[in-house]
């Protein structure tokens, strides 16, 4: 067995402590769970790990491949409690891509002292796909006006990373890490249809003063201190999300045989099939960083049978029958949540079109 | 028939889901579900009915599974038909007042097509409740359509649809997920 296999073995035993909770969180409880908090070091790099932990874990924040592995598996026992996991996500990438070795000591300090939620604010209520023409503003004396919608842990979280521009142009947009509370910061959380402990809201700066020392990516050439570089980052999470996709329509797949073991097979080995494709273009990613249209593939595949496999469910069960399965019903509200996250399917189309030229 | 389907669609495209429901369901009993539950315009639940769940003026009550029951079925297809088409409006008002890269969303291309797929989609699910809503395999199949429609129009709406902001900004994906809900009480077993 090698460490890969390990991870993915120990994801899926870590699995088993969310199911349990899967209902209450869809509920809005945030249960304390061991297993999270295992599940917050192994995603934090080893530097900054508050635990020993098995050596198959190291390679979570090393690989794109091991990452991605493990989420499947731990989405399959649930991606909803998942998401309640106080770990560095998508903040913690930005930091790793963008932050000095000053920043990411000091950034990393918090979550270790306070255990916060983070969260990563780039979407704005008019500004989606298009994050080139966000208006929230970091001006001349650092203070940050504006506000992002549809933000994980925008009211709850305790630190994360929020984009700005500093001028008109694109490279003008950079990172800033930004604490809550801070004068000047209020967030609201959202009713959201499914996957709910990710906690969507939306945050207002009203002229949030941000100290110097928390613009990332100072020390950067130009051309990588804010979108362009935490364009890696997204081809990384992007994979992560394909994966939290699948891990549930494997949950779904799971569930619907055990009520009715000869229910059309063919969609096990769909899955499993999408399993080896996420992989591989996790294997691209580890080895060509910048490539984006592996991701994108992986991302778009694993979002559309995911929300086929909740279809093919539904129809597996007798008249109504997502009424008297909860966790069912919950899991065909939560499949469809991964289409948004880190670019919607048209983005992962234009991604993959595009770069048809240059294979 | 013809009139009846065109009346739930109307019904369906401008009072939504639970009084099209009630149209739909006209003179028929809660045991004619196929299944152990039946979804039930809230105004109307039978008294002493057991509620398994309430949203937006619909009631999942229990029941004792019947034989299927195509017309109603085909009646409530017509009303989701409605529901799709008031969807489908909704995405082009959203679109339409949306930029990226400094054009309006509602004019890039993909979007175009998708809209397009949508509309011919349900003008073919209206001809077969026309000339086959007796039938209930293509009742069904009509079903299943409009499920994969209202997902592809819904994912238009971007985050928006999938959150509610205020009591006035509800997602369209609750509605959409109701309106599936509502039908799989409906549909005989595959
Ligand atoms: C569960 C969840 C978690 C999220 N977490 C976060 C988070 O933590 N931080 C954060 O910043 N954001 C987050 N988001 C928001 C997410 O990033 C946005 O929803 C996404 O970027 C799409 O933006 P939008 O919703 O504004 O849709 P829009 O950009 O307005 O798109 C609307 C529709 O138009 C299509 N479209 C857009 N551009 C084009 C084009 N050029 N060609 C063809 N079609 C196009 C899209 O595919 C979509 O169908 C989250 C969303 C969800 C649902």
């Amino acid at each position: 067995m090698n460490t890969v296999d390990e991870l993915q073995g120990l994801s899926a035993e870590l699995a088993t402590s969310l199911r349990p909770h899967a209902l209450a969180v869809d509920a809005g409880e945030v249960p304390e769970i061991p297993a999270l908090d295992i599940i917050r070091d192994i995603a934090t790099p080893p530097d900054f790990r508050t635990s020993d932990l098995p050596k198959c874990a190291q390679l979570y924040t090393e690989t794109c491949l091991a990452r991605t592995a493990a989420n499947i598996e731990l989405s399959r026992g649930d991606a909803g409690v998942l998401n309640i996991c106080r770990a560095p996500s998508l903040a913690g990438l930005a930091v790793d891509a963008l932050g000095s070795a000053e920043q990411q000591e000091a950034f990393y300090r918090v979550l270790a002292d306070e255990r916060p939620w983070t969260f990563f604010g780039m979407t704005e209520p008019s500004v989606g796909s298009d994050a080139t023409a966000m208006q929230t503003r970091l001006d001349k004396d650092f203070r940050l006006h504006g506000g992002k919608r549809y933000v994980a842990n925008a009211e709850r979280g305790g630190i994360g990373v929020v984009f700005a521009r500093t001028g008109p142009t694109p490279l003008s947009i950079r990172a800033v890490i930004v604490r809550n509370p801070s004068p000047g910061y209020s967030g609201r959380a959202l009713t959201m249809f499914g996957l709910r402990g990710a906690a969507l809201g939306e945050m207002t700066f009203d002229g949030i003063e941000i100290p110097r020392t928390c613009l990332l990516g100072a020390h950067l050439p130009a051309s990588r201190r804010g979108l362009w570089g935490a364009a890696r980052t997204f081809n990384i999470m992007r994979l992560q999300i394909g994966a939290q996709a699948l891990g549930v329509a494997l949950a779904i797949a799971d569930y619907v045989h055990q009520l009715r073991p000869q229910w059309k097979p063919l969609m096990a080995t769909r899955l499993e099939a999408a399993r080896e494709l996420l992989l591989d273009c996790a294997h691209d990613v580890d080895n060509n960083p910048d490539d984006r249209r592996a991701p994108s593939i992986g991302k778009l595949h694993a979002t559309h049978l995911a929300v086929e496999t909740a279809r093919w469910a539904e129809a597996a069960l007798t008249p109504g029958g997502l009424l008297e399965h909860p966790l069912l019903e919950k899991w065909c509200r939560d499949v469809h949540a991964f289409e948004f996250m880190d670019g919607t399917s048209n983005i992962q189309r234009l991604t993959i079109g595009t770069g048809h030229d240059d294979n | 028939m013809r009139h009846t389907i065109a009346e739930c669609e109307r019904a369906g495209h401008e009072h939504g889901l639970s009084v099209g429901l009630a149209m739909a369901l006209a003179g028929a009993e809660t045991a004619q579900a196929p299944g152990r539950v039946a979804a039930w315009p809230t105004s109307g639940i039978p008294s002493g009915a057991t509620v398994v769940r309430e949203e937006r003026g619909v009631s999942f009550v229990r029941t004792e599974a019947g034989p299927a029951d195509p017309e109603i079925a085909a009646r409530l297809a017509a009303v989701r038909l409605g529901l799709t088409r008031r969807l489908a409006e909704r995405v082009v008002e959203h679109l339409s007042a949306r930029k990226v890269g400094g054009e309006p969303t509602i004019g890039k291309q993909l979007v175009q097509g998708a809209l397009a797929d949508a509309h011919v989609a349900t003008e073919a699910a209206r001809r077969t409740l026309t000339v086959a809503g007796d039938c209930p395999e293509a009742v069904a199949d009509v079903h299943h359509c409009l499920t994969t429609v209202d997902w592809e129009l819904a994912k238009l709406l971007g985050a928006s649809g999938f959150v509610s902001v205020d009591s006035s900004g509800t997602g369209a994906m609750f509605e959409v997920h109701l309106s599936r809900l509502t039908a799989h009480c409906w549909i005989g077993a595959a």
